[in-house]
């Protein structure tokens, strides 16, 4: 049987960057993914709403945890039946999944910062939790060269708690309701910026790094293949191949590698690495889950002069940023860390704020058509070990494989945090002159914002983390586990681009390790 | 043969049926992969009621009505058909939301029977306003303690979103403003 270079696991994000920046270094590489190949020309075509058999609503109780699905995607989302997952009484996890080639940078926002030194050194600025191995200056470079291959636009501020990155210029204006909300945040000193996103409507891995990867007849994709486990070579302790099964035919495979890359997405990494029963000399595997926590539209507002369709491009319309401003310098509130929004105008608030039916409510409703101004708050999440995934002994699969039992519960600092998130976000909607429709300060359940880490913690210490700083395995040293279930803590930036730089500098140093003859 | 049977068909038609055929062009050939047209279900033709019994049923309509009229030549639950689709969504939904539709109208129609000794189905709006009292409460992020609230708030969301997506509302608006289609790009099934 064929003995592979590199195996990689899965062709999201992360399998997509091993498999571009490997293939560039010459390195031969199988890539299994457990999803279908998407065509984006013929899978998708342009659809009235009103065609649509559920009118938009989608089949009812189809994705009991996905508040993202709707209608005209829900074909997109891995199938909650067939991939079940369970978690304690009372404390939904709202797991996310997409499970085809691409993974889900077929459907993310795009939205891509960089972490800074208050995350990669979070206990030396409060005390709690563990720094990673790593710091902001190790991972720069890697930055350097992630936001050019993404097209990440944006505006550098030089702040300390967003470094500046190698971005396309965003010198586009604001609209007028945008500057009088940043006029607003600059008298209550809360700093204000353009989005950061990568451009195109896409901007994926099948877009962006796997074709390339392809091109250079270094790579080739099984699609279809639900890895069961890692497989080891008792003699050696190296990872030598890995179990899968055939999504459609439910036929069992076995394929050899010489070395692993692991990027299946954050809990499912973690489900092989846990069903293989390999990697946990710490006992730390599965543990130190987190994610960060989305106060969805924690204020929605009216901009008062747009009323009646007087709004116009002048003033409506765009949006922008506001990074962590809580906790910077000294401790200030009853919470540690902090917390971003996303801030947009021009859009048409729900009739749910409206409180009106009838004849009162359309008129209501056209008045209010395209005077939205709304904000949603990201915080951070504290890692605790007491939040952790484990095998649930008796519910498999539909193909037969174990699945999650996921415990995560938010405690007091995260909702002290939302708390003091929905009366920052009033008062700078107020200060513009804006009305307020609706305002709360209820984070969605866990899971939801689509950012889960931890599990697979790195760490300097092989008793208290699964990997090194390379992300490279404690125990199977042919085993890389490159996606977010690496991270020790999260900040409040969206994590994609991090785990691509880190999986870009893992990989750099597993070809380098290899040519020194040490993997 | 096959062209004489069809015209030996439309010759027995009443006049009005039996426009001429046109003249037969000749077929594409054999190979060509031709584009077909189709339509939906509801373009052809009405749902029907399985879900909700008569009572709940034309208290749902009612509601419907009072909850978006039709306005300025915009389509309101009754030309949208937003009733019998909402019979049809409640009807596949999970067991609790259909518990929130049925008690929510039998109470409705309960509390028209109290006030005003007639079914809801029956109400005048003025007589309907103190029954949808819940609705003019300004909106808070957890729903109301009490249920018949609680039904209030999802069936206005409901019949707005049923209306706003029918095909009556995309015929109202087509040609009036862009994006009013409702266009999205529909993600087919894999394999
Ligand atoms: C709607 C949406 C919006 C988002 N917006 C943003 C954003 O603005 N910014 C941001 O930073 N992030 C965003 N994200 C999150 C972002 O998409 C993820 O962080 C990123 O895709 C994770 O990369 P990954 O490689 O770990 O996982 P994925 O991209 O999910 O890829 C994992 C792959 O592994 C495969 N796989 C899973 N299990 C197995 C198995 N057992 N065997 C073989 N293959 C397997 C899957 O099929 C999948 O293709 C968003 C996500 C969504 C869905």
């Amino acid at each position: 049987m064929e003995l592979h270079d590199v195996l990689i696991i899965g062709s999201g994000a992360t399998g997509g960057m091993a498999a571009y920046t490997l293939t560039r270094l010459g390195v031969k590489c199988l890539m299994l993914d457990a999803g279908p190949p998407v065509d984006l020309e013929k899978d998708r075509s342009l659809r009235p709403v009103s065609d649509l058999p559920y009118r938009g609503f989608g089949q009812p109780g189809r994705f009991p945890h996905v508040t993202q699905a709707n209608e005209f995607n829900a074909n997109v989302w891995a199938d909650e039946k067939q991939n079940p997952y369970t978690y304690d009484a009372g404390a939904p996890y709202y797991w996310v999944r997409i499970r085809k080639i691409g993974g889900k940078t077929l459907l993310w926002g795009r939205a891509s910062w960089r972490l800074s030194d208050y995350e990669f050194k979070c206990r030396d600025h409060d005390g709690f939790g563990d720094n990673w191995p790593i710091s902001y200056q190790e991972l720069a470079p890697y930055y350097d060269r992630v936001e050019p291959l993404f097209r990440v636009a944006g505006r550098n501020e030089g702040w300390p708690q967003m470094p500046d990155g190698n971005l396309l210029p965003d010198d586009s204006r604001d609209s007028g309701s945008v500057q009088r909300f940043i006029a607003s945040a600059k008298r209550l000193g809360v700093p204000t910026t353009k989005p950061r996103r990568a451009t195109g409507t896409l901007a994926s891995s099948v877009n962006l790094l796997l074709p390339e990867a392809l091109a250079s007849g270094h790579l080739r994709i099984v699609p279809n293949a639900i890895v069961r486990e890692i497989t080891l070579d008792r003699a050696t302790g190296l990872a030598n191949g890995a179990h899968f099964v055939d999504r459609r035919s439910k036929r069992d495979f076995h394929v050899r590698a010489k070395v692993i890359v692991l990027g299946a997405s954050c809990l499912e990494s973690t489900r092989i690495l846990l069903n293989s029963g390999i990697a946990n000399s710490s006992g730390v595997l599965g543990h130190y889950l987190f994610d960060q926590f989305y106060v969805k539209n924690v204020v929605q507002c009216v901009v008062p002069e747009a009323r009646g369709g007087k709004g116009g491009r002048s003033l409506m319309g765009g949006g922008g940023y506001i990074p962590r401003f809580r906790n910077l310098a000294k401790r200030e509130k009853d919470f540690i860390r902090g917390y971003a929004y996303d801030f947009g105008s021009g859009h048409t608030p729900h009739p749910r704020y409206v409180p009106l039916y009838g004849e009162a409510l359309r008129k209501e409703m056209q008045e209010l058509e395209g005077a939205g101004f709304a904000m949603t708050t990201m915080g951070e999440v504290l890692p605790r070990r007491e939040n952790h995934v484990r095998i649930h002994p008796g519910v498999r699969d539909a193909w037969g494989i174990p699945v999650l039992h996921i415990t995560q519960r938010y405690t007091e600092n995260e909702f002290r945090m939302a708390r003091d998130s929905m009366e920052v976000a009033e008062q700078l909607c107020r200060g513009a002159g804006f009305e307020i429709l609706g305002k709360h300060a209820e984070p969605v359940p866990p899971g939801e914002s689509i950012h889960e880490l931890g599990t697979c913690r790195m760490g300097a210490d092989p008793r208290t983390s699964v990997l090194n700083r390379y992300n490279q395995s404690h125990d199977v040293k042919n085993l890389f586990v490159v996606d977010g279930s690496a991270f020790v803590s999260g900040g409040v930036q969206n994590p994609t681009l991090t785990m691509l730089a880190l999986t870009m500098r893992a990989c750099e140093y597993l070809v380098e390790q290899k040519k020194r003859g040490e993997l | 043969m096959k062209r004489r049977t069809i015209l030996g068909s439309a010759l027995s038609l009443p006049a009005a049926w039996a426009a001429p055929a046109p003249a037969q062009t000749a077929p594409p050939p054999a190979e060509t992969a031709v584009k077909l047209a189709f339509d939906s279900p509801e373009a052809a033709a009405a749902g029907v009621r399985r879900f909700f019994d008569e009572t709940e049923f034309a208290a749902l309509e009612r509601l419907g009505r009072l909850l978006i009229p039709s306005a300025e030549g915009l389509p309101g639950a009754v030309e949208a058909e937003a009733a019998l689709f909402l019979d049809f969504l409640i009807g596949q939904s999970p067991a609790e939301r259909q518990t929130l539709y049925r008690e929510g109208l039998r109470a409705l129609h309960a509390a028209a029977r109290q006030r005003w000794g007639k079914a809801f189905a029956a109400v005048s709006d003025e007589e309907a306003a103190p029954l949808l009292a819940p609705l003019r409460q300004a909106w808070t992020r957890s729903a109301p303690h009490d249920p018949l609230a609680r039904f209030l708030l999802a069936a206005k969301d409901d019949f707005w979103q049923a209306v706003a997506n029918s095909r009556a509302q995309a015929r109202a608006l087509s040609g009036r403003r862009r994006g009013a289609s409702g266009l999205g790009l529909y993600w087919h099934a894999a394999e």
